[in-house]
């Protein structure tokens, strides 16, 4: 097991938004929370990285309580985040947006940028640009590259194909399948429901904050009153 | 238009005329020079901590006083003196951020909060100042002799002025481009939460910048001091030029200072030529501080290069 949130109750300022969450992230998994706009998905995310309130309940990555740990302890530990929003350095270039995510590593980084670009050959040749430059996509996928240049053992990704062309958000999915592959287990937010279950093993639904069904994507694909009812499928 | 032109070319005066336009030059790269050591730090830190420090003021009155005390008063080397004053402005800078704004700020303090508190430790400094070494006017008898470059008048002391600012321009050039240090600065201005989702301590990156920021202020100083008198006010004086050029350059943005310092300068001072031909008194030159203020605020909020994303 490499990540296991228990009973989180989680929010901003002295309101918190999810209750009694519990979420369990294995070796090889990718694991997604679905759920409405505004059910608290990125408040999950950002409760793990220290970026929201956590009221109750612990977070346990590794076998290590890391419940309160400031976010960048927790990217030494091992742990890469991509935000749903703001998540390039939009004044850095390109290349520096690599760099700062290699910030921990005190080797030099060329080889691991080249590595990284291999993987996403849609950058090449940009490195020299700002990022805020870049078109949706390239920014998305450029956000991803950062993530991936800390050398992750878990990914938390939010909302990562959000507003992006369906062509464009298949690329992305591809992508996530492979990084997947590579070892590195994933925790994401998505709205894209259908496409996230077929390429994910394990789901939680959330509603309003609480979560109202969890299990293998495969069962939650088959369960048509969950579809209908939360998920938007027919 | 055309009547300057021909005044330029044919009138008597001619040579005073030129002589005249070169020394405005020369005036307008001396204060930009002073400009940039007295702002880059205010942007820098309003760029990385997200708020205005009028503090910042003190930080170059400080660094001025404390050279005073240990070169005029202590009898220390002079480039001693000047050393020792920008690291105890430095101090004063960091020394500020561990004890208030950081704690203030991790407590939720708004902007307004941060601003406020600023402006009282602001008056704190300058009262112990006032306490310690009394309100008057203190000078460095220090006479410059006059150097003469073609037409044009300056002193050792601008000279070093300016060569100074230029090798600190070039070093955080190199410091913000270069290194790793310095790209982790840009970064978190840009975006702290990605930062910290990099791996950079902000709470380190953000004490280099504030004992940085201030240190180079405390230089400011130092020049404006010597190269008239010191005054408690001293820092207060520049802090509204200080203003302008943080948001004409763009918050936190090192060439927008770099470049709207030169800006503010030479508009300041072809205001003053304006204003002498038009009979009225040089004492409104900060008037165009504040109209440059408040026009990049009306047409362009987000200064000349942006850095910090606009918060809605
Ligand atoms: N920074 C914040 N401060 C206060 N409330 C917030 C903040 N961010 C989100 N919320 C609230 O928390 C709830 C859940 O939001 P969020 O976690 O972003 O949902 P989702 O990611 O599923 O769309 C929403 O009601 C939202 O208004
Ligand atoms: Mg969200």
């Amino acid at each position: 097991m490499v990540l296991e949130v228990l009973n989180l109750v989680a929010g901003y300022w002295k309101i918190p938004v999810v209750e009694d969450i519990s979420i369990r992230v294995d070796k090889g998994e990718i694991v997604a929370l679905l759920g409405p706009n505004g059910s608290g998905k990125s408040t999950i995310l950002k409760s793990i990285m220290g970026f929201a309130k956590v009221f109750k309940g612990r977070i346990i990555y590794n076998g290590l309580d890391v419940t309160g740990v400031p976010a960048n302890r927790l990217v030494r530990m091992g742990i890469g985040y991509v935000p749903q929003v703001s998540n390039i350095f939009g004044s850095l270039t390109v290349k520096e947006n690599l760099e700062i995510g290699a910030y921990l590593r005190k080797e030099k980084v060329e080889d691991d940028v080249e590595e990284v670009l291999e993987f996403f050959p849609e950058l090449k040749g940009m490195l020299r640009r700002r990022a805020d430059s870049l078109s949706g996509g390239e920014r998305q996928l450029l956000a991803l590259a950062r993530a991936l240049m800390g050398k992750p053992r878990l990914l938390l990704l939010d909302e990562p194909t959000a507003s992006l062309s369906p062509k464009t958000a298949l690329n992305v999915f591809s992508k996530i399948v492979e990084i997947r592959d590579e070892g590195i287990p994933i925790l994401m937010a998505e709205q894209n429901v259908l496409k996230t279950l077929e390429v994910s093993d394990k789901a939680y639904i959330l509603v309003s904050g609480k979560c109202i069904a969890s299990g293998s994507s495969e069962e939650i694909l088959k369960d048509e009153d969950l579809g209908k009812l939360y998920l938007g499928l027919k | 238009m055309a009547l300057i032109i021909y005044f330029f070319l044919f009138s008597p005066y001619r040579w005073w005329m030129v002589i005249n336009w070169l020394q405005v030059l020369m005036n307008s790269l001396v204060w930009g020079c002073m400009y940039l050591l007295a702002t880059v730090g205010l942007s820098l830190t309003y760029g990385l901590s997200r708020f205005p420090n009028f503090a910042h003021a003190e930080y170059i009155t400080f660094g001025a006083y404390m050279a005073y005390m240990f070169f005029s008063i202590l009898g220390l080397d002079l480039y001693l003196s000047v050393g020792l004053a920008v690291l105890s402005s430095a101090l004063l800078g960091g020394l500020s951020y561990i004890l208030l704004f950081k704690p203030l700020k991790s407590r939720g303090a708004s902007l307004i909060h941060l601003m406020v508190a600023s402006i009282g430790l602001g008056l704190l400094i300058r009262h112990t100042l006032m306490q310690v070494f009394g309100g008057g006017i203190l000078s460095f008898k220090m006479i410059w002799s006059c150097i003469f470059i073609g037409p044009v008048v300056t002193t050792p002391l601008l000279l070093t002025a300016i060569v100074t600012a230029f090798i600190v321009a070039i070093l955080l050039h190199i410091l913000l481009m270069k290194t790793k240090l310095g790209k982790a600065i840009r970064a978190t201005a840009d975006n702290p939460e990605l930062a910290a989702a990099s791996g950079i301590d902000m709470d380190r990156v953000s004490l280099f910048t504030w004992l940085l920021g201030a240190a180079l202020a405390g230089f400011s100083g130092v020049f404006l001091a010597m190269r008239s008198s010191l005054v408690p006010l001293l820092g207060w004086k520049v802090l509204l030029q200080a203003f302008a050029i943080t948001l004409l350059g763009g918050i936190g943005s090192f060439y927008g200072t770099l470049a709207a310092s030169f800006i503010l300068s030479l508009s300041e001072n072809l205001g003053v030529v304006a204003l002498t031909w038009l009979g009225l008194s040089a004492d409104y030159r900060s008037a165009v501080a504040f109209i440059v203020l408040v026009s990049t605020l009306i047409v362009k909020p987000e200064g000349l290069i942006s850095t910090v994303k606009r918060r809605a």
